[in-house]
């Protein structure tokens, strides 16, 4: 898709619509129309991934408002379309350009290191990916159509993958927003905390300040003041103590939030294959192959009992009767035991001969009851 | 794999109790060779009428133990296998009667001659007595399938003054069938069976009805003294009596359930899952829903079809053998006189002398057991025999272990050994 590389006169484009902070450089002109900044302030490129040629709006506007057309830079045949343009985000192309390979790649690309055995399997994997953007963002001419058909190969066969890593990062992400807005949450909330924590400071400062001077009015002995003032230092001292401890507890906090996003990462690991639910019968399948059992099957020996008093009031069940019925009839009839027995479906010949021999030879030494 | 399969394979009807005519065999062989074995070992060593509680413990793997057959001339002839499977019918068509006398119910008599066929796979009909445990069996049943008679009324029912005649042998029993009490059967299966058939809509009920009555005959009889139980499932066992009353109900019945017919594009008829890849050109029309298809192949196809009417049909013979005309067959005083009573006679000589009295084998063995609770570490040799019979049922690893102080307090409690004693 990308065959030309940017044109090498326009090494540093020029400033988009939103990219005001880029440096503006002189030759803000278009190459189309040759309209230059100084006669159209508003002027915007825009470049279409096809071919990173870019040109003023106007002329994108005047060229492809009437469908797909060629590319207006000579020598570029590429058919470009109104939708495909957009303005430049990096005033360098080679680096927009290289920024979008990069981007599809690693769409396609998505695996986590969660999903590999191995770190190394993980480096590897990283390796070739890399290699084969290289590939594409500047391998030589024969290269690069390789590598493309090697991505978009791998983009066809692992689709669904894909498809879960792309929806796993994004509940990956939405975690992490999560715990951010949680933490900046609990970081305006100690701030709050701290702020009242001064203020209350302050006032306990000017109350103790107020009784002091009371105590001094009041009782001129200098030991009791002196002895309140300890107590009260003590006091503040303890309150900076539980202050170093609730800060040590917030700290512990954030850890415990670190330690948490990395248990997050360990959980994406591929959960084991759910068990199913539990078979009581150890998968025996209670649907009858030879026969159907439903209406019409009915035997005079059990249907005199249908209307009689001492089955009914019980709730015996005619249905289970014709049920069990049927299947004794049927259920056996292709076990030929002659021939299993010999060649050993459920016991070899051996083994039974074998555990009768054994029951016939030993020894006399049982206990009745 | 069809799902009433799957869940019929986790019953320990098939798990433990379900063998093939092979391995049955071979496990009835060895019953009655150890039986054979520690009976001549018991009888060369010590007189019949001095039953000392020590023999009774006596090793039975020991490899040096003499030929029975070949050993003292006083020894008893014993029974083959064959002439043991023959009073195990007997016996067990003679429990059937005494179900019938004491009136009880289709399910419950079924589940104590399961109980009772099981108990005889591994254990000697020259080891416990028949004629005791066709009673325990029938008790036992009752419990097993939820009905709870009184002891002592059930005693007399049978001519026991004493229940402890039947309370003796219950645990024994329960060790024997290694404590599988559900007996799957298919009493309920016909009543599934008929269901299916008269939603059809098609068919006659009086058909169905006669067909279902000579079924259910069929069913209390033929099964329950044959080997069916041990190599069918019961819905299989359900079919071939269907089948002795009306085939083509069966027929039909079967070509209903597996009416699946692969797409006409694949060519010829559907054949397994294995071998249906193999054998039919690649159509790649039909690739998507291959799968689909093969598996229904497998459980309502036309090959499992035809191996499940093969299986019927395996099965029908074998109750062919013992249809419940039979019945009279084994009460009839000719064949018993013929067949019976000289088994009998040399069954009264050649069984287990220590074992063939329940009561007075509890009460030695409850007597030992307080022994060995008294003393901590009872007879050596004793306990070397139990050592090495573990050994040869566990696999070596507990004869090391038996050696533990703690392990010993807990075997002489009886609990090493779930699985019951020797033959």
């Amino acid at each position: 898709m990308l065959r030309k590389a940017p044109v090498g006169a326009r090494g540093m484009a020029p400033g988009t619509a939103s990219g005001a902070a880029l440096p503006l450089t002189t030759d803000d002109m278009c190459p189309v129309c040759k309209t230059i900044r100084y006669l159209n302030k508003d002027m915007e490129f825009l470049i279409n991934p096809e071919c990173y040629h870019s040109m003023c709006s106007n002329c994108v506007n005047r060229l492809f408002n009437d469908g797909p057309n060629q590319c207006p830079y000579a020598g570029c045949n590429r058919t470009l379309r109104r939708k495909g343009f957009r303005s430049a985000f990096f005033g360098d192309l080679t680096v927009e350009r290289e920024v979008d390979i990069r981007r599809r790649v690693a769409a396609v690309f998505n695996q986590a290191e969660d999903d590999f055995e191995t770190l190394r399997d993980y480096n590897n994997y990283l390796q070739m990916v890399e290699d084969l953007t290289f590939d594409l963002v500047s391998g030589a001419e024969g290269k690069r159509p390789a590598a493309e058909a090697q991505l978009q190969q791998w983009e066809a066969e692992h689709k669904a993958d894909i498809e879960r890593n792309r929806k796993a990062g994004r509940e990956a992400d939405e975690q992490a927003r999560r715990r951010l807005t949680a933490e900046r949450e609990a970081a305006r909330q100690r701030r709050i905390e701290a702020i009242k924590e001064a203020e209350d400071e302050k006032l306990e400062r000017a109350r103790s300040r107020e009784a002091e001077l009371d105590t001094l009015a009041q009782a001129p002995e200098g030991q009791r003041v002196q002895l309140k003032r300890r107590g009260q230092t003590n006091r503040a001292g303890g309150a900076t103590a539980s202050a170093v401890e609730t800060t040590v507890n917030t700290a512990i906090a954030a850890a415990d939030v670190g330690r948490l996003s990395i248990r997050g990462l360990k959980e994406k690991r591929k959960a084991p294959a759910p068990e199913g639910p539990y078979d009581p019968f150890g998968g025996s399948d209670f649907v009858p192959s030879r026969y159907k059992v439903g209406e019409g099957l009915a035997h005079p020996q059990v249907e005199k009992y249908r209307f009689d008093q001492q089955h009914i009031t019980g709730g015996y069940s005619f249905d289970d009767y014709t049920a069990r019925a049927m299947f004794e009839a049927f259920a056996g009839l292709g076990v030929f035991i002659e021939d299993e027995k010999e060649v050993g479906i459920g016991m070899s010949a051996g083994q039974v001969a074998t555990i009768g021999a054994g029951i016939a030879a030993v020894g006399d030494r049982m206990e009745l009851d | 794999m069809a799902t009433e399969d799957a869940r019929y394979r986790e019953s320990s009807q098939f798990r433990q109790w379900s063998f093939s005519p092979v391995q049955l065999a071979s496990m009835r062989d060895k019953a009655n060779t150890l039986a054979r074995t520690s009976i001549a070992e018991r009888l060369s060593t010590s007189p019949p009428n001095n039953a000392s509680t020590n023999s009774m413990s006596a090793p039975t793997s020991n490899a040096n133990t003499p030929d029975p057959d070949g050993g003292t001339p006083s020894l008893p002839e014993f029974l083959t296998p064959a002439e043991e499977a023959l009073l195990v019918t007997f016996y067990t068509s003679e429990l059937l009667r005494a179900g019938d006398h004491a009136e009880m119910g289709d399910e419950i008599k079924a589940t104590a001659a399961a109980f009772f066929r099981r108990f005889y796979v591994t254990n000697s009909i020259m080891t416990y007595p028949p004629q005791q445990m066709l009673i325990v069996a029938l008790f036992f049943g009752c419990k097993a399938e939820g009905a709870f008679p009184r002891i002592t009324d059930f005693a007399q029912t049978f001519g026991k003054e004493d229940p402890q005649d039947i309370l003796a042998g219950e645990f024994l029993l329960c060790q024997g069938i290694r404590f599988c009490f559900d007996v799957k059967h298919p009493f309920r299966a016909l009543r599934g069976a008929v269901m299916e058939l008269r939603k059809l809509g098609d068919i006659d009920t009086s058909r169905i009805d006669s067909a279902e009555r000579r079924a259910r005959d069929i069913l209390r009889f033929s099964p329950l003294v044959t080997d069916a139980y041990f190599h069918y499932t019961p819905s299989q066992i359900m079919y071939a009596t269907l089948s002795h009353a009306d085939r083509g109900l069966v027929e039909r019945l079967i070509q209903e359930t597996f009416h699946y017919v692969a797409p006409p594009t694949n060519s010829g008829p559907d054949t397994p899952t294995a071998s249906g890849d193999a054998s039919t050109p690649a159509t790649s029309r039909r690739d998507t829903n291959k799968g689909d298809d093969n598996n229904k192949a497998a459980i309502i196809g036309s090959y499992i079809r035809d191996r499940v009417l093969g299986t019927i049909e395996a099965c029908r013979d074998m109750l062919a053998k013992e249809m419940p005309e039979r019945r009279e067959h084994w009460s009839n005083k000719t064949v018993i006189k013929a067949q019976i009573t000289p088994l009998r006679k040399k069954l009264n000589k050649c069984h287990d002398p220590d074992r063939w009295d329940l009561v007075k084998l509890q009460k030695v063995r409850r007597e030992q057991a307080l022994k060995k609770g008294d003393s901590e570490d009872g007879s050596p040799g004793d306990r070397v025999a139990s050592s090495e019979a573990d050994a040869s049922l566990f696999g070596g690893d507990v004869a090391t272990a038996q050696r533990d102080a703690k392990r010993r307090k807990v075997g002489a409690k009886g609990l090493d050994d779930p699985f019951g004693g020797a033959l």
